[in-house]
């Protein structure tokens, strides 16, 4: 089969790259309109984004990858471009070029132009350029470079069929410039010292051809060069690896005695000093700079003072927002899944199947979909931060402090929207470049309370510290805020120790966001967490309805006999309705006593004694699984008093504070435990979204570890202060 | 000197970044290599991190990447 030239081929892949902040993801938008699909890289939670576009019988296949600086290997974002480009071989890179900030940007576009795949640079925001005096003369770059360049403002969509113009020009060169090998001969020179050392590894690596093939020679020789490891571990596949290294090295070091700095830096340095005598031709600034619109907005936002409490505000707007706004259609979505539950109930008739449907499905489902609003609202909120600039403005302000307990400033907002639902909270984690900081920021995340917590905090502190229940509240959110910190501190300090993460952050002009970026961002964020969460949680709520439901136990008629008595004797008076919601109650207690939870709860009983809890909490514990505030419905049916019981209940109350095995300790120790223990499902599938199975399994064993021990700790401390010990007389 | 000696509105010519692997390396890729000027903003409270104006753009660092960034002065350091 004869392959057909790149200028006649029918669909070419084109990989989007470029810098942060040079509004890759609006020119994308406009390259490819709706025709959108968004996933991962293999292996990692680096997004994917690929896009098509239709042209005169051709199909363009655009691949976004992620924004980067540089193609060393120290970020994944970066190793994920470099692989996407030296494994998948795409036909052509466009470069996202930034025109307001062109010595940056080039220097990641040069390396592109290394990897042998042809290159075209897209000016992009141009329109600003020109505003600010910046002229760029772009036959005169293009022919110095040996890269076309292409002017467009992504955002208006402007430049687009020019841009795809050079792709075809640029594509349909290919052959002919890999021939002559004219591509590599117009990369950049890095000076005679350089390219003396340059050329031979060059020679050497082409010597074996097939791998050759594989590798552009001269960027492998270069990236040895720069001691990329990655490189290296490339290398091995050579027939003569070893040689080629030990060249390598040696001349890594004849660089670094020669220079009195280290190689990579050296590298580094020569392409800046290429880039500037490349732009002194063809860069013009024809305008003094004035002062900026932005400069003007950050002598307040990012004054010494002012950062801080603006942030706060900021956030307290976002959470504000979020949460207040959220709960309108949250509340409208739990109705629809009451009604639909209602529904099924007159049509199923009663038994496994209605059980089943109601209770399983649909309030698994419906428990799934009552956070969409939220995370649409959030999602909106944080990716309006992001657009406009705001973030980093944010990490200014926060970092010091957060630094400190091996945070990064951007954690700061992730951690904070803990506060409301920890689902979200861990989805905006994403905005952390560094993966180790990602993992961290998401492990302490769910001690920060969730709003879920806060029902069984307001019934335990309601039910014993009833005087100061507000005090003990706030005690509880402050010791989750503390454990986080510290938390955070200790895993930076052990498993995930390593060099300090570069707080090297570009810190963009403010810029008007797009309603169709935003809205795209929106959906994405909101259709992965409907996917990847809701196969899960669904699964996990039909197992906990499984084990609360199986096996079905009906309490033996004697026993309601002699309940419906004894009730009629304490109650005389009591009118029928009465007494058969009792019943209802006594015979939900009973089979939830006998099912698999109940029996769970019994056997791990023993396990939670130096807590000092009775089986009764060991179960409620279980079932908060499905959803923290599910604990208090689940003490309700146990201590016989409703299934329908809330935190404010005073039944509930005094039928705990009338159990000998409670008392304000074990209250405490309880409201602690469940502070500190694994989250709910939805956040579990939400960790394991993010970070995978492994990450799942730590997080989980590391939460119930430290909840147990410092429930068993509080325990037992308090018992010997002599506090109010259960009475053992039972 | 180093960029964190330098007060906010300073401006400054780069000599080079210290050796200490990847926060160097990136730095470097960043912009700040040799004779590439630059000027300190401002900083943030309790002086970290700084704001640096470098090769036409803005960057946020902290203190302690700072200190790794060798430059000499330019223009008066004293008036603001």
């Amino acid at each position: 089969m004869t392959r057909l030239g790149d200028a006649e081929k029918s669909s070419l892949r084109v990989a989007l790259a470029g810098n942060p902040n040079a509004g890759k993801t609006s020119l994308f938008n406009a390259l490819t309109g709706a025709h959108h699909k968004v996933g991962n890289y293999p292996g990692v939670t680096v997004e994917k984004r690929e896009g098509s576009r239709l042209r005169d019988g051709r199909v363009y296949h655009f691949v976004d990858l992620p924004g980067i600086y540089s193609l060393t290997a120290y970020s994944i974002d970066e190793v994920v471009a470099r692989d996407f480009i030296l494994d998948e071989k795409p036909d052509l890179i466009v470069d996202v070029l930034d025109s307001t900030n062109l010595e940056r940007n080039l220097f990641l576009c040069l390396q592109f132009q290394e990897l042998g795949i042809p290159v075209v640079g897209a000016l992009n925001m141009s329109d600003e350029a020109a505003a600010k005096g910046i002229k760029i003369d772009v036959d005169a770059l293009s022919a110095v470079l040996g890269i076309p360049m292409v002017r467009t403002v992504g955002s208006k969509g402007s430049g687009v069929v020019d841009l795809l113009d050079s792709i075809d020009a640029t594509a349909g060169n290919r052959r002919a410039a890999f021939c002559n090998n004219s591509s590599s001969a117009r990369s950049i020179h890095y000076g005679q010292e350089i390219e003396s050392r340059v050329e031979p590894l060059e020679a050497a690596i082409d010597a074996d051809a097939p791998f050759a093939a594989r590798f552009p020679a001269r960027w492998l020789a270069i990236k040895l060069l720069e001691k990329d490891a990655n490189a290296y571990e490339r290398l091995a596949a050579h027939k003569n690896a070893t040689a080629i290294a030990a060249q390598a090295k040696e001349s890594v070091a004849w660089i670094e005695k020669h220079y009195a700095k280290d190689a990579e830096i050296v590298i580094s340095e020569q392409r800046y000093g290429y880039i500037r005598g490349a732009a002194k031709e063809t860069v013009k600034l024809v305008k003094r700079p004035t002062l900026s619109l932005t400069e003007g907005i950050d002598r307040v936002i990012m004054n010494r003072f002012l950062a801080l409490p603006i942030f706060i505000l900021v956030l307290w707007g976002v959470f504000k927002l979020t949460f207040a706004l959220g709960a309108y259609p949250q509340g409208w979505l739990e109705f629809f899944f009451g009604w639909l539950g209602g529904a099924v109930t007159s049509v199923v008739p009663e038994g496994f199947l209605r059980s089943l449907l109601v209770k399983g499905i649909i309030g698994g489902v419906g428990s799934v979909f009552s956070f969409v609003p939220l995370i649409i609202i959030l999602f909106f909120l944080l990716s309006l931060l992001e657009d406009v600039g705001y973030m980093s403005r944010a990490a200014f302000a926060t970092d010091k402090f957060l630094h400190a307990f091996g945070l990064h400033g951007q954690s700061v907002f992730p951690m904070i929207l803990g506060f409301g639902c920890s689902v979200p909270a861990i989805m905006a984690a994403r905005t952390l470049k560094s993966r180790r900081d990602r993992i961290v920021t998401i492990l302490v995340i769910p001690f920060m309370s969730c709003g879920a917590k806060l029902p069984v905090y307001v019934l335990l502190a309601g039910a014993f510290f009833s005087k100061n229940a507000a005090n003990i509240v706030m005690l509880v959110y402050a010791i989750g805020t503390a454990l986080s910190l510290i938390s955070a501190f200790v895993l930076k300090k052990t498993i995930l120790r390593g060099g300090p993460t570069p707080f090297v952050m570009e810190l963009p002009p403010y810029r008007a966001p797009t309603l169709q970026g935003l809205l795209w961002h929106v959906w994405e964020k909101t259709w992965q967490y409907i996917k990847k969460a809701g196969t899960i949680i669904m699964a996990a709520a039909i197992l906990i309805w499984a084990i609360t439901s199986f096996p079905i136990y009906q309490l033996p008629q004697s026993q309601i006999d002699s309940l419906t008595t004894s009730y009629k004797a304490k109650n005389a008076g009591a009118d029928q309705q009465a007494l058969t919601s009792y019943l209802e109650t006594a015979k939900a207690g009973a089979s939830l006593e006998y099912s698999v939870a109940g029996s769970i709860g019994k056997f791990i009983e023993p396990v939670f004694r130096p807590l000092g809890f009775d089986w009764k909490i060991s179960v409620a514990t279980v079932t908060g699984f499905a959803a923290k505030e599910v604990i208090v419905s689940t003490l309700g049916i146990l201590y016989r008093v409703g299934a329908k019981e809330n935190e404010e209940s005073v039944g509930l109350r005094d039928a705990l504070r009338a159990d000998s095995q409670f008392s304000p300790l074990v209250a405490f120790v309880l409201m602690l435990f469940v502070l500190v223990i694994p989250p709910c499902f939805a956040a579990l599938s939400t960790i394991k979204a993010e970070l995978g199975w492994g990450w799942l399994g730590f997080a989980f064993v590391f939460m119930l570890t430290l909840g147990w021990c410092l429930g068993a700790a509080a325990y037992q401390i308090g018992l010997l202060a002599g506090a109010a010990a259960p009475a053992v007389a039972s | 000197m180093v960029v964190s000696d330098a007060p906010a509105g300073a401006s400054f010519r780069v000599i080079g970044v210290k050796t200490c692997k990847e926060v160097g390396k990136r730095l470097a890729d960043m912009g700040f290599t040799e004779g590439a000027e630059g000027e300190v903003v401002r900083s943030g409270f309790l002086h970290d991190p700084l704001q640096v104006k470098i090769r036409g753009y803005d960057i946020l660092i902290r203190r302690s990447e700072a200190d790794d960034i060798e430059i000499t002065p330019v223009g008066d350091w004293d008036t603001p």
